[in-house]
């Protein structure tokens, strides 16, 4: 994953006085799925329009595939997007829409590209119900067909398990998960963090229109896992005590002084008895556990607004 | 261009509002020349009586007589066709393509002047059984004017369209478009500005707007109008269709 297909050097995009998005700095590499983090009105949706061709960046610049982005349209016709709401005609069906798209794009072979598509998202091809009729979770599904239709290079999603049932959310990841897989590069916009974290391997959260954090999913496991951390005076004395002794067998050395215990079945007295007994002063030793939420929240500021 | 001109082609075959617009009007056209029949004034010595018109007058006193139907189809066909695609947010799905800005306005205005000369044959075939049925009249008049007074009535009315595509680009709101589209029909504007203008200036500058050119009758045999007339319609649909791509092209799609 060297290839960095998406450059957003200093992107703001404003909106009368009122920034939508501030000086963005991202890069995201071929073959990323990239979680876009936020609250409503965070800047998320203007980011993803941006990055799509949709809105005009106030100043700053992007850089697709290493060139600047401006004045070369053909760039963003490399983009699936799905933004918002799946643009849809209500009254047709679901392969008219696909059609009237796949004309535009001048696809040759367009009834057997159409039902591959349809069956891909879980659809049927062969369903003439006018998209009104449609659930959420159905239009969701076709909003993806619709951006796929192109063979883009880059999926934009933006909220696309909005409104499924948990069946949906799970085939929709599994979809999702499924083209990352054929290489495809990933943009998704969610506030259900939990399914998310189960896709992403890059998280941006973005606040009031900045990024907070850009961190990749291994980073963020780090900071979220459970674990014992132990500052000592000599990190290498305490671990015979640690593996010897107290049976761990988990652990990480992070500095000369710190050492993270993994292991769950241990308590903190366990640890601090066994290494007083052989002579090793802690200096301090702290249980450190942290949800997925929290730790967005916290980058937020909306973790003091919980009550529960 | 052209596969966006095909989508848009796809589209305007298969909604039903354009067959039901031009059914409507071809309904509305032949009640029209039946209520002229019903209501015939006694001419003045040296008048014609509407039922002895040829096609060519009968369409000249048609078209001058507010409000113009034609326009008002016109506007609700342009209003229809643009905002339910912007509605559904179906442009977003193509819009990133290259050049696709431009060449969905291009698209756009091809399908309008489709419609244009569509309800042009319809006002044809309507005036026709109309004229027929209710005055026992099928004089088409001297067919090349017929053919110029067509073509120049086709390009004022398909600037008409462009102008109210372009308030709908801008507005993209389907009640200020429809008010604007049905006031414009009316020539408020024109009728007031011309009022004003006599009034005020004793200018003749108002003529030259685009409605009032288009509702004027015309003396076909006679350059000078002939050049006012196209000279009009040639410079609207420039300009207008120039603003629509500039429009677009500099638009957020939010």
């Amino acid at each position: 994953m060297t290839d960095c297909i998406i450059e957003l050097c200093g992107v703001t995009k404003m909106y009368r006085s009122k920034a939508a998005v501030r000086n963005a700095n991202l890069k995201i590499y071929r073959g990323e799925i990239v979680g876009i983090i936020g609250k409503n009105g965070a800047g998320k949706s203007t980011l993803l329009k941006m990055i799509s061709g949709h809105v005009y960046p106030t100043s700053g610049e992007l850089h697709f595939f290493n060139r600047a982005a401006a004045g070369e349209q053909s760039f963003f016709e490399r983009m699936g997007v799905l933004i918002e709401q799946p643009g849809l005609y209500p009254n047709i069906s679901a392969y008219e829409n696909l059609k009237l798209l796949a004309i535009a794009y001048g696809l040759s072979d367009r009834e057997t590209t159409i039902e591959k598509l349809l069956r891909l998202v879980g659809l049927d091809p062969k369903n003439t119900a006018k998209v009104k009729s449609y659930s959420m979770g159905m239009k969701q599904r076709l909003g993806i067909a619709v951006a796929l239709l192109g063979s883009p290079d880059v999926l934009i999603l933006d909220e696309p398990i909005n409104g499924l049932d948990p069946q949906g959310i799970v085939e929709i990841r599994e979809l999702i998960l499924e083209l990352n897989a054929t290489g495809l590069t990933i943009l998704i916009s969610s506030h259900i963090l939990e399914e998310l974290s189960k896709i992403a391997t890059k998280y941006a959260i973005i606040h009031q229109g900045e990024f907070a954090e850009v961190i990749s999913k291994e980073e963020l496991q780090q900071r979220c896992e459970e674990r014992i951390e132990i500052s000592v005076e000599e990190a290498r004395e305490a671990l015979p005590v640690l593996e010897r002794e107290l049976k761990i067998t988990q652990y990480k050395v992070v500095d000369s002084r710190t050492v993270y215990v993994y292991d769950e079945h241990i308590r903190i007295r366990q640890i601090v008895q066994e290494l007083a007994q052989h002579g090793i002063m802690v200096d301090s030793i702290s249980r450190h556990k942290q949800s997925l939420e929290q730790y967005f929240l916290e980058r937020t500021e909306s973790a003091g607004e919980r009550h529960d | 261009m052209i596969n966006l001109l095909r989508m848009d082609f796809y589209r305007f075959t298969r909604n039903k509002i354009m067959y039901l617009l031009l059914l409507l009007f071809c309904a509305f056209q032949i009640f029209g020349i039946y209520m002229m029949k019903q209501y015939a004034q006694p001419v003045e010595e040296g008048g014609v009586q509407i039922g002895n018109l040829t096609e060519i007058d009968f369409i000249q006193y048609t078209i001058s007589q507010p409000p113009s139907w034609m326009l008002i189809y016109i506007a609700v066909f342009t209003i229809y066709f643009y905002m339910s695609e912007w509605n559904s947010g179906f442009h977003k799905n193509y819009i990133s393509m290259r050049q696709a800005r431009i060449h969905s306005v291009f698209s756009k205005m091809a399908i309008l002047a489709l419609f244009v000369a569509m309800l042009f044959l319809t006002m044809l075939i309507a005036d026709g059984i109309g004229r027929r049925m209710f005055f026992d009249q099928t004089d088409m008049g001297d067919p090349g004017t017929l053919i110029i007074l067509l073509a120049s009535q086709f390009l004022l009315h398909w600037a008409f369209s462009l102008l109210v595509l372009c308030i709908a680009m801008m507005t993209k709101n389907l009640l200020i478009s429809l008010s604007a589209g049905f006031v414009l029909a009316l020539n408020v504007i024109g009728m007031v500005l011309g009022a004003l203008e006599n009034q005020f200036t004793g200018t003749h500058l108002t003529q030259y707007l685009l409605i009032n050119t288009l509702v004027r009758v015309k003396d076909l045999g006679n350059m000078a109008d002939l050049i006012h007339t196209f000279g009009v319609a040639v410079a609207a649909i420039l300009i207008l269709s120039y603003l629509a791509v500039r429009y677009k092209i500099r638009e957020d799609l939010n």
